[in-house]
């Protein structure tokens, strides 16, 4: 297929990428041009996607939108394909957001102003490349890409254990994607026609032990970077020592890609396969939430309490998947964006504070508040969006998710009521590490061991806090008025839920592995019937 | 003809929020530079609760005058089939909880203007009651179960910020801290209700809620004991929120917030919403006697523990804070007990007398502190006080008002109320009568004791002897005080605590004796004065004109009995009786001093503790929940460090690289692995191709 229209993708794609190989030659004594300047470019990239969602993509359309496809690499049987849906339009503006605050966030970089913010546009493009790719190909082509500049930013701008938390991070996001590329290729391969293409790839009939094969590779890959229980431990190496803006970019977009990820290619591709999987898919969420939350309330060190906070919240998101319903999978998406928007904001702020108290270890702040007011509220209210507070994203987020389990039909109810339950613990834990965290840096008397330098101003700056505001403000609007944000991808989860729906009918409930016979319904359920008829509910009731 | 207030009635939360947000906004980029326009800022957000005030009264009147409940809706998320709609409700029982919330915000913000005059949060102060205004009349507006939670825990997160508003205080701030994480708790029950509820009946609206649930249950294809849970669950939010058994533990502690806050969030209006949100289902629970008996006795032993509690409190906010618990449960268990007239007219009437007698005691307190200085410790504890009438007659005039009220003397406003419950009560099961008549008496008695030891006698506020004993009494509590949460007791650094309260101290003391504070202060006393007499003849026995408004929208008024005068007497005149009791008991004690009160301690030594000691509960939490999650939570990390890294690492390095690889990575040849992957990935799409 060739697109008569302007290639609006591969501009989006390619244009952060282009700009960055200027940055060399830039004429810039100062370290003032460079900065500017991708900035400038990271902008005009996001205005740009903005244009072309408002003008050109069609939210009521479930389907891939704004094609390109050009032959790259004919030997290979590799295309530059590109495309958007209703899951990855939402994506790629946040990533346009949070990269371009990230950019900001690095505004008074001392060390290689001109290889960080070359890097930055790297990655803004690659980022974007992950979200869009058509072909399988390019897709694990865009996802390799991207780590290399993550690697460099946590070697050269992060922490003191910057070099460990690099390698591992490196190492284990590596490693895994190797099973990208083997269940990647398996799919290309098998059958009779050899394809990349991914919505060609979703329309082959595979079978079933291939199909559980290729999600369990999918699902140890993608399984990395969201992160889930027990491949988690890199994250908090890595959040915990890359600089604000490494931080920002790696909680607010890059685990977004592993739940992107799953969606894309476990669900959408091996529906049948992820039948068996989702109620394992279930438990490691719950484990993340409780888990998450409770090794953040053990932790000391600001970024890595926030970093483990980021498992804690991204269960939820495994929860949705696993629910088989729209509601939950419309939730999941909705908590990909919202804590996309809150992890970036709070790790700016720790990058604030730390800029300031030069300690992470909250026991050596204290009483900060009196000090930096502007940070303690905007801190404040980062805080309570991420503690699902009503009126702010991660609430509706959280709350579609606990409907999309509830209303499930695929789940017996015990296994609800154990799903449930234990997730809402996890919302006594959150407000408990999260409010402490406040309590620790901003309440009480002032710590004596804390000596700012003199002068230094410590409040936040006032590009500080058009940052955070930039991050808050969608954060509020979207817990106001939610519809405004998942209007935009609802016919496409709604889609995704049907396919797995129709697969579900097909679900063999003779045979089932013990682990799905301890999760789904005794009977068959008939996905025809969207609402459930009176007589099976009371049967339901009593049961429960 | 009333149409257009309705369809506008949407501003009644809308405008107090701009107001909050507007000054918000001006806070965050202004800062400090605000603080010289405050007169004007107070000035605003005062005015627009004042509209919303008037709105208020507006719909009051059209309500009365009978006219249809109104709901207005609009769609707030969707996801395939389902849909979620908000929007705003207004029927007799919303627009009497809004007449309630204006009027008693309307006076507190006024009351603040002088309370927090020198305040350097003055500003933030305000924007943060607006915020709160607007978060409590959405709930009350709310028309579903989903836009209930939803201001349930913003009215928490505005209880939050303003417990911890002196956030310099250690004790606020690990208030602020447990009152958010207890009510999260009970939030958490409430969620998992709404949840179960709605698997069950398909709906967030209350009434179809409510009529489903009786449907299923009365057809026996849902078994009333799974019924009963799910109700039961539902009110753990308004346990927590309400201050009940076992949930109550945060609002003695949320008295660290300045007194304003008090009055009109942990007395009048947040924690009254649990008794609002039963009465709001009560549909979902009226047919279910198991869930009807939970809420009757949780209240009734609230109530007693409360008043149990209070008796020995030295602290005039804290004895006012149990007290508030104790009246809480007053009317939980009249809603157990099916008397949903007898609650919701208790919550009214406590609203209006409970606030006064908090504002009344931040009266005291301004008072006090321009002797002893801005020390929570000793401005605010009865055994520096006495005699103060004297100096500030009209605070003491309400205050006794007050008094009277909540003691329950005819014909102030909480005789009434409290007599409805009781008899209520005694109608359903007389040892709840029992519970309540006692309460009542010890109610009386330490009320009484409460404005004796402050009002009366000599005054002691220049007693050295007896404020080095506070301070003291006070450092070995510190030692004992902790949050949910709180990390480790190391942090309390007794020391640096103690110097920083005693450089406080010493400011702010400029007189030797207390003066009556402003009028602006003096005013919303006195006029909250006339609801705390008056507003009880609304709901006499022999003409309840309160009960015919309030009865549950769409339900047969309940016939009401013949009024019968001997019950009446019998009923009336034992509770006025037992609270006579108890105030001759005070007065004996606390005026005439022939009883001695710390002999009757030395006798029911253990008994005195246990009050003293609030029932040991604190501490009880404190073991073992707060550090047995701490300790959990230490646990957890620390296997997560060792063993779980640890063994993916090992896994991952055995099979997959060797120890070689790793040390050179370690040496950072950054650039050189960027070659490595990139040459991997074609290496392997080439190969694969040619394959």
């Amino acid at each position: 297929m060739v697109s008569t229209h302007f290639p609006w993708l591969t501009t989006v794609v390619m244009l952060p990428l282009l700009a960055s190989l200027l940055i060399p030659v830039l004429p810039d004594k100062e370290g003032r041009t460079v900065r500017w300047y991708a900035f400038g470019v990271g902008l005009l990239d996001l205005i740009l996607m903005v244009f072309m969602a408002w003008r050109y993509y069609d939210f009521s359309n479930p389907e891939f939108q704004l094609t390109e496809t050009y032959s790259w690499i004919p030997q290979l049987g590799m295309n530059w394909s590109l495309a958007v849906d209703g899951l990855s339009m939402p994506l790629i503006l946040l990533t346009g957001l949070v990269t371009t605050l990230a950019i900001c966030t690095g505004w008074q970089v001392k060390q290689k102003p001109r290889l960080f913010f070359f890097l930055m546009l790297v990655m803004y493009s690659a980022q974007i490349g992950v979200f869009i790719a058509k072909d399988m190909l390019l897709f694990f082509l865009m996802w390799e890409i991207e780590l290399v500049p993550v690697y460099l930013l946590i070697a050269i701008w992060g922490g003191p254990k910057r070099r460990y938390a690099a390698t591992k991070f490196i190492l284990y996001t590596a490693l895994a994607s190797i099973f990208i590329l083997v269940a990647g290729l398996g799919m290309a391969f098998y059958g009779d026609t050899v394809t990349f293409d991914i919505e060609a790839l979703r329309h082959k009939d595979y079978a079933l032990g291939f199909q559980l094969l290729a999600y369990a590779g999918f699902l140890v890959a993608f399984g990395v970077k969201l992160p889930i229980f027990p491949v988690h431990t890199w994250l908090p190496d890595a959040h915990g020592e890359a600089s604000a803006s490494g931080s920002m970019i790696l909680a607010g977009v890059l685990i977004k890609m592993g739940g992107y990820a799953l969606i894309r290619m476990n669900i959408e591709m091996l529906p049948d396969a992820h039948i068996y999987f989702a109620p394992i898919l279930a438990v490691i969420g719950i484990i993340n939430v409780i888990y998450g939350a409770l090794t953040a309330l053990g932790q000391s060190n600001l970024k890595r309490r926030l970093a483990y906070s980021s498992i804690s919240h991204m269960g939820f998101v495994l929860l949705g998947i696993a629910s088989f319903t729209d509601l939950g999978l419309n939730g999941a998406v909705l908590q990909m964006l919202s804590h996309g928007l809150i992890a970036a904001s709070l790790f700016f702020l720790a990058g604030v504070t730390y800029e300031r108290t030069h300690t992470l270890m909250m026991d050596k702040m204290g009483g900060l508040a009196k000090a930096m007011p502007r940070t303690f509220t905007l801190f404040t209210v980062g805080a309570l969006a991420s503690l699902a507070l009503p009126g702010m994203s991660g609430f509706v987020g959280e709350l579609m998710v606990f409907l999309g389990i509830t209303t499930s039909d695929a789940y017996n109810p015990t296994f609800k009521i154990v799903l449930i339950v234990l997730t809402a613990i996890g919302l006594i834990l959150t407000p408990i590490y999260l409010l402490s965290m406040l309590r620790e840096i901003f309440y009480g008397a002032k710590n004596p061991e804390f000596k700012p330098e003199i002068g230094l101003r410590l409040d936040a700056k006032p590009r500080e806090v058009l940052i955070t505001a930039c991050m808050l403000l969608p954060i509020i609007g979207i817990g106001f008025y939610p519809k405004l944000v998942t209007q935009s991808y609802d016919v496409k989860t709604v889609e995704v839920a049907d396919r797995i729906q129709d697969s579900l009918t097909l679900f063999s409930y003779d045979q089932q592995p013990f682990f799905t016979a301890i999760a789904y319904k005794a009977q068959p359920f008939f996905a025809a019937n969207p609402v459930a008829p009176p007589i099976p509910k009371v049967r339901e009731a009593k049961v429960m | 003809m009333m149409e257009p207030i309705y369809q506008y009635a949407w501003l009644i939360p809308v405008l107090p929020l701009l107001g909050a947000a507007i000054i918000g906004i001006g806070l965050l980029l202004f800062g400090d530079k605000t603080y010289q326009y405050r007169k004007s800022i107070s000035g605003f957000l005062v005015f627009l609760v004042g509209a919303t005030m008037v709105l208020s009264f507006a719909l009051l009147w059209s309500q009365v005058q009978g006219h249809a409940p109104y709901t207005a809706l609009s769609e707030w998320a969707t996801a395939g089939d389902f849909h979620l709609k908000m929007g705003y409700t207004v029927d007799h029982l919303t627009a009497m909880m809004l007449v309630v919330v204006t009027t008693v915000a309307f006076l507190v913000m006024v009351y603040t203007d002088g309370y927090m005059s020198h305040d350097p949060g003055y500003v933030r102060f305000y924007s943060y009651l607006s915020l709160f205004s607007s978060s409590m009349l959405g709930l009350v507006v709310s028309p579903n179960m989903v836009q209930i939670y939803i201001f349930w825990e913003l009215v928490g997160m505005c209880s939050y910020l303003l417990v911890g508003f002196w956030y310099e205080r250690k004790a606020a701030a690990a208030a602020c801290q447990k009152a958010f994480v207890t009510n999260r708790v009970g939030d958490f029950g409430m969620l998992l209700g709404i949840l179960a509820l709605y698997a069950l009946t398909q709906t967030f609206e209350f009434g179809e809620m409510g009529d489903r649930l009786q449907t299923l249950v009365q057809s026996g294809s849902l078994s009333a004991a799974l019924a009963s849970l799910c109700a039961i669950l539902i009110f753990l939010g308004p346990v927590a929120k309400s201050a009940q058994f076992p949930l109550h533990v945060w609002l003695p502690d949320a008295m660290e917030g300045p007194t304003p806050i008090s009055a009109l969030i942990h007395a009048a209006t947040m924690v009254a919403a649990g008794v609002f949100l039963v009465a709001r289902i009560f549909p979902v629970f009226e047919g279910l006697p198991v869930a009807m008996n939970v809420i009757a006795w949780t209240g009734a032993f609230t109530a007693f523990l409360g008043a149990s509690i209070a008796i020995t409190q030295n602290d005039i906010k804290k004895g006012l804070a149990y007290s508030t618990m104790s009246q809480l449960g007053y009317m939980m268990m009249a809603l157990g007990v099916g008397s949903f007239g007898g609650g919701l007219f208790h919550l009214m009437t406590h609203a209006y007398f409970k606030a006064m007698l908090f504002l009344g005691s931040g009266s005291v307190i301004h008072g006090m502190e321009a002797v002893v200085g801005h020390d929570p410790v000793l401005a605010q504890d009865m055994r520096l006080m006495g005699g103060l009438r004297k100096y500030m007659p009209v605070t003491a005039a309400t205050f006794l008002i007050g008094t009277l009220a909540i003691s329950g003397i005819p014909p102030f406003a909480g005789f009434w109320s409290k007599d409805e419950i009781l008899g209520s009560a005694f109608a359903v099961n007389p040892a709840l009568w029992v519970i309540g008549w006692l309460t009542a008496g010890i109610t009386a008695f330490y009320m009484f004791r409460m404005y004796f030891s402050t009002f009366e006698g000599e005054f002691r506020g220049n007693d050295a002897e007896i404020r080095q004993q506070l301070k003291n009494e006070n450092l070995q509590k510190l030692g004992l005080a902790f949050g949910p949460g709180a990390m480790n007791s190391q942090e309390l650094t007794l020391e640096a605590e103690h110097e920083a309260e005693a450089h406080d101290a010493d400011h702010g003391a400029h007189s030797e004796f207390p003066h009556e504070s402003p009028l602006v202060m003096i005013a919303p006393l006195m006029v909250l004065a006339v609801p705390s007499v008056l507003i009880g003849l609304v709901g006499t026995p022999f003409a309840n004109y309160f009960e015919e408004f309030i009865h549950p929208t769409g339900e047969a008024m309940p016939t009401l009995a013949e009024f019968d005068w001997t019950e009446f007497v019998l009923m009336a005149g034992s509770s006025v009786a037992i609270a006579v009791v108890g105030i001759v008991l005070a007065y004996l004690m606390y005026i005439k001093r022939k009883i001695d009160p710390a002999a009757i301690a030395r006798k029911i030594q253990p008994l005195y503790q246990l009050s003293l000691n609030k029932w040991y509960i604190d501490e009880i939490y404190h073991t073992v929940f707060v550090q047995g999650t701490l300790r959990l939570a230490k646990q957890v990390l620390s296997a997560d460090i060792k063993f779980v890294d640890g063994i993916v690492n090992l896994t991952g390095l055995a099979t997959m690289v060797s120890g070689e690889g790793l040390k050179y990575f370690e040496t950072g040849r950054a650039q050189f692995y960027a070659l490595i992957i990139f040459a991997a990935v074609l290496g392997i799409a080439i190969t694969s191709s040619v394959i």
